[in-house]
């Protein structure tokens, strides 16, 4: 939770929050790496960040959202703050879309309200007028405010409504997915520990919720990128499992009442995997852009829930499914021969 | 990402750095009404900013520890984006012999539609992109509201009159409100743009005045690249033709570095609107953030205390006159 | 898919049958959603017996979002959050069903350049993430309608499918009123092509739903007169022409959903539970509801008529 630019006077960090949105991008083809820089050249005068190893990967330069608003807090104290939000658009394999907006609060600031400058060239900061207990806003952050409380979320999704009425999106989303949320908090790990997860919640359908330790001094783009790559495997986990959902196990065919227009010529289980096989099962690169300081924290996710075991078994169940269905056409054919 | 072993230069943000002075100090902007009104009129304002540029220099001496020199520039702003009226050619050697007339040396000269244009980096419509609209309290991350294209308020604007549902009553008038106000608002929107039937944008005079107070500043890059870079003056004479003069020339070869910690602009007293104007698009514009990590790193290396806010590096001495 | 569900009059049936026609498509395995466009009168959520908002949500739902007060509508996941019994126990291998209702409270508003883009947000997310969209629009020549037609012109929406659904109720004026809506000035038809529409691609988009239509076979009539009985056979085959000379005869009618005496008394879902346990809903009923559902997405039903 580090200080960069030029804010070195701002008190140290007590706590970085964000939000991540993860969707699928609404295109038929990925887009390729030149189509993705175009895509999130958000700013005329500031590079889009392009990465091929180990994946096609895009990053858009930061923006900043100013906010003046109460904090969320656990118990409802009301705490105004003042400052910036950044939030950025991140591209994985030309087909991945992930919104994410995050700032870092210091332990105090100033008790008014400042020319709005001072907050500029402090991005990324949201400041309280006079104290804060990191602990009450960390729990509400993760709970979710009440209206007119900072959203971050709000953010993250106006940043990803802007992106989506790209014309370079032709809308036409090769199989139907639904996007996530991911909220995260992080506090300030003890003097001599390393990056911790203290909780990682499925919530509700789509929202994910992530509370970290982190030694003091790591920047929270830092973090904030952890976090995206935590949303983006979680995101495709979420979106295999459900497209496995929809299969009708024990039948090729469509169920009985079936799904009426559907390509009929076309087995089910063919129809529904291919999409899978072909847009999703190669993103699967945990850590991918993890800093090597945030890294173990992946090693606590591998052992419980256990990411990539639970991606290995449906990549295989896909890979059985789409086998049995080779050997059943197969069978048929030997059938039908006289 | 983080291992040295591999590298990949398109994946790592970069910001070269420009020299700085130590003050920037503007001599004045020339309008084609200046120029109309024919030489007297030149003289008469190098004239009355003789005095004043002097203070100018002194003040950023006696804030320099040690009693160390200063390193300032000077420089002149022509306008040749709202109208183009004579040519380099006639209109340099006349102004730069009525300055020296005053005791005055123009380091640097600029074209107003490099602030607009630089070569091919479409320098204004990049600054436009850096605005961050200053939050007025009850900003949670919804959007703005009332957020206006191609305009920018220090305040919340009164509300528009928008047709209500049916059977609801429609909100009744609100004043705008300045959000730094002292009890009462002196509430400014500026108009940064305008936009021709043909989608032709033409770019207000006090944003191209903001774009200029931060190309003084040393704080522009175009994908960390410095722009409104100056280029010496080589030939012997100036050319006919504005486009062919670069955005900004350095005319003495011996001046101290354009781009500087802080500026100050000596300038008739109608401009105080259009400066006013400056302030406000300065304070919720971010700058680069390379750039101001390298203003910030230097100064503090000479012992220079140099604002965090953009809008406050920026000074202004106006003069009485037309 | 999005399918707008439109009529001329009220009283139509439009929201309770295109809100079956939803809970169908989800029980057959498609995820789909349902959005309450009805701005006058934002009351899907009593068809779907969500409690808490059956006036609409408080200040989340539609009205709230197009007009930029709230980011993100409201959703109700009907499985989930619905009171009626055989509702919550979710059938086996069927597909999400999820409400997007309006505010409570919420009334007609003039939609300008911003609602359109934000309608336009919407309507692509969902097609994202569900096979089917339902859109229940306000009843006659209303914003809501205006909007959807200016929207799916839009070049953001050009490759995603749409089907318009009228509804209208058997008698004189109900056709007479749902031909208007469609083929008359600042119709539909006319009404899309202003805003960009092809007009053979629109027209073959339409499709019309007769609602509430007795059947002289049915029971319910057995206990009239012979003289009864043939007046009823006579109006309708006058209604059959006059359909017809209205361009909105049998050619162009996707369903025909039989009058049902439960439905007169109380919007809501009908559920096979209803024909085959309680016997309070008529089985035709239901099968003319399956049968409307199945043909939304059969494309031998669409078409130049």
């Amino acid at each position: 939770m580090g200080d960069s630019g030029p804010g070195e006077s701002a008190p140290r960090a007590v706590l970085a929050c964000g939000e991540v949105r993860t969707c699928l991008l609404p295109t038929r083809q990925a887009l390729d790496i030149r189509a993705a820089a175009q895509f999130l050249g958000l700013r005329a005068d500031e590079r889009v960040l392009l990465s091929e190893r180990p994946n096609l990967y895009a990053r858009s330069p930061d923006i900043l959202t100013g906010v003046d608003c109460p904090l969320p807090t656990a118990n409802g104290a009301r705490v105004r703050a003042v400052g910036t939000v950044a939030a950025r658009a991140a591209l994985t394999e030309g087909r991945v879309l992930q919104t994410s907006a995050h700032f870092r609060l210091p332990a105090d600031g100033p008790d008014q309200r400042q020319p709005w400058g001072h907050y500029l060239v402090r991005p990324g900061v949201v400041e309280p007028l006079g104290k804060l207990s990191h602990e009450t806003v960390a729990q509400g952050v993760l709970g979710g405010g009440r209206h007119g409380e900072l959203d971050v979320g709000l953010i993250a999704d106006a940043l990803l409504t802007r992106l989506l009425r790209h014309p370079l999106l032709d809308q036409r989303p090769p199989l139907r997915s639904r996007p996530t949320r991911l909220r995260w908090v992080a506090l300030p790990a003890g003097p001599y520990d390393g990056p911790s997860i203290e909780r990682f919640t499925l919530a509700e359908d789509e929202l994910r919720t992530v509370r970290l330790r982190v030694p003091e001094g790591t920047p929270s783009a830092e973090i904030a990128g952890f976090c995206d790559d935590l949303a983006l495997h979680d995101w495709l986990l979420t979106t295999v499992v459900r497209v496995l959902d929809g299969l009708t196990l024990g039948s090729q065919e469509p169920p009985a009442r079936g799904r009426a227009g559907a390509v009929q010529d076309r087995p089910a289980v063919v129809r529904v995997v291919r999409p899978a096989v072909d847009h999703l099962l190669h993103l699967w690169m945990p850590r991918a852009r993890v800093v090597k300081d945030l890294a173990p924290l992946w090693e606590v996710l591998e052992e419980r829930p256990g990411f990539t075991r639970q991606w290995q078994a449906l990549v295989q169940r896909i890979r059985d499914q789409l086998t049995l269905h080779a050997i059943g056409s197969l069978y048929r054919e030997v059938e039908l021969t006289p | 990402m983080t291992e040295a072993v591999f590298r990949e230069t398109t994946a790592e943000p970069r910001t070269q750095a420009v020299p700085l002075s130590h003050l920037s100090l503007e001599l004045g902007h020339l309008y084609m009404e200046d120029f109309e009104a024919g030489p007297q009129r030149l003289r008469e304002h190098f004239a009355q900013v003789r005095p004043w540029a002097e203070a100018a220099r002194a003040a950023a001496a006696a804030a320099r520890p040690g009693g160390r020199r200063p390193r300032i520039s000077t420089c002149f702003l022509i306008d040749d984006y709202f109208t183009r009226f004579s040519s380099p050619a006639e209109l340099v050697p006349l102004l730069l012999a009525e300055a020296d007339r005053a005791g005055l040396t123009i380091d640097y000269l600029a074209r107003e539609s490099g602030c607009a244009v630089t070569g091919k980096v479409p320098l204004a419509q990049a600054v436009a992109g850096r605005i961050v609209e200053s939050p007025p309290p009850g900003s949670y991350g919804n959007r703005p509201p009332a957020a206006q294209t191609g305009w920018l308020a220090n305040g919340e604007r009164s509300p528009v009159a928008r047709a209500p549902q049916a059977m609801k009553t429609a909100a009744a008038w609100q004043p705008p409100k300045e959000t730094a106000a002292r009890r009462h608002s002196v509430f400014l929107d500026v108009e940064l743009w305008s936009d021709d039937p043909d989608g032709h944008r033409t770019f207000s005079c006090p944003f191209l005045a903001a774009v200029w107070q931060l190309a003084r500043l040393g704080l522009l890059r175009n994908e960390g690249e410095p722009v409104f870079v100056p280029q010496p003056h080589t030939a012997s004479g100036f050319p006919e033709d504005w486009d062919e003069l670069p955005a900004l020339v350095r005319l003495n070869p011996r001046a101290d570095p354009f781009a500087a910690y802080r500026t100050c602009s000596v300038m008739p007293n109608r401009f105080l609107p259009v400066e006013h104007a400056v302030r406000v698009i300065l304070d919720q514009t971010e700058v680069d953030r390379g750039a101001l990590r390298q203003v910030a790193e230097r100064s503090a290396r000479e012992d220079m205390t140099v604002p965090d806010s953009v809008a406050d590096r920026i000074s202004y001495v106006f003069y009485a006159g037309p | 898919m999005l399918v707008f569900a439109a009529s001329d009059k009220g009283g139509t049936g439009r929201s309770v049958t295109s809100a079956n026609l939803a809970y169908q498509r989800a029980l057959t395995g498609d995820h789909v959603a349902y959005v309450d466009f009805d701005f006058g009168s934002p009351t899907a959520a009593a068809v779907f017996d969500v409690p808490g908002v059956v006036r609409g949500t408080e200040e989340r739902g539609l009205h709230s979002y197009l007009e930029g007060e709230v980011n993100e509508p409201a959703r109700i996941d009907v499985w989930r959050q619905t009171e009626h019994p055989l509702l919550r126990a979710r059938p086996n291998q069927s597909g999400r069903l999820v409400l997007f209702p309006g505010d409570a409270g919420g009334g007609e508003f003039a939609t300008g350049e911003d609602a359109l883009e934000r309608c336009i947000d919407l309507l692509l997310r969902l097609n994202g993430e569900f096979d089917v969209i339902v859109v229940d629009l306000s009843a006659g020549r209303s914003y809501a309608v205006d909007m959807v037609l200016a929207a799916t012109a839009h070049p953001r929406m050009r490759n995603v499918p749409f089907r318009w659904l009228v509804f209208h109720r058997w008698t004189r004026q109900h056709v007479i009123a749902a031909a208007g809506l469609v083929h008359k000035e600042h119709g539909i038809i006319k009404g899309g092509v202003e805003r960009g529409h092809d007009e053979e691609a629109l027209r073959g988009a339409i499709r019309f739903v007769r609602a509430a239509v007795p059947d002289p076979e049915s029971p319910l009539w057995s206990h009239g007169t012979p003289a009864q009985a043939a007046w009823m056979q006579a109006c309708d085959e006058a209604l059959r022409r006059l359909a017809a000379d209205h361009g909105i005869g049998d050619s162009v009618v996707l369903g025909v959903v039989p009058l049902e005496p439960i439905l007169q008394w109380r919007e809501q879902l009908i559920t096979e539970e209803d024909v085959l346990s309680t016997q309070i809903a008529n089985k035709e009923t239901l099968e003319a509801l399956e049968e409307i559902a199945l043909r939304l997405t059969d494309d031998s039903y669409w078409g130049r008529p």
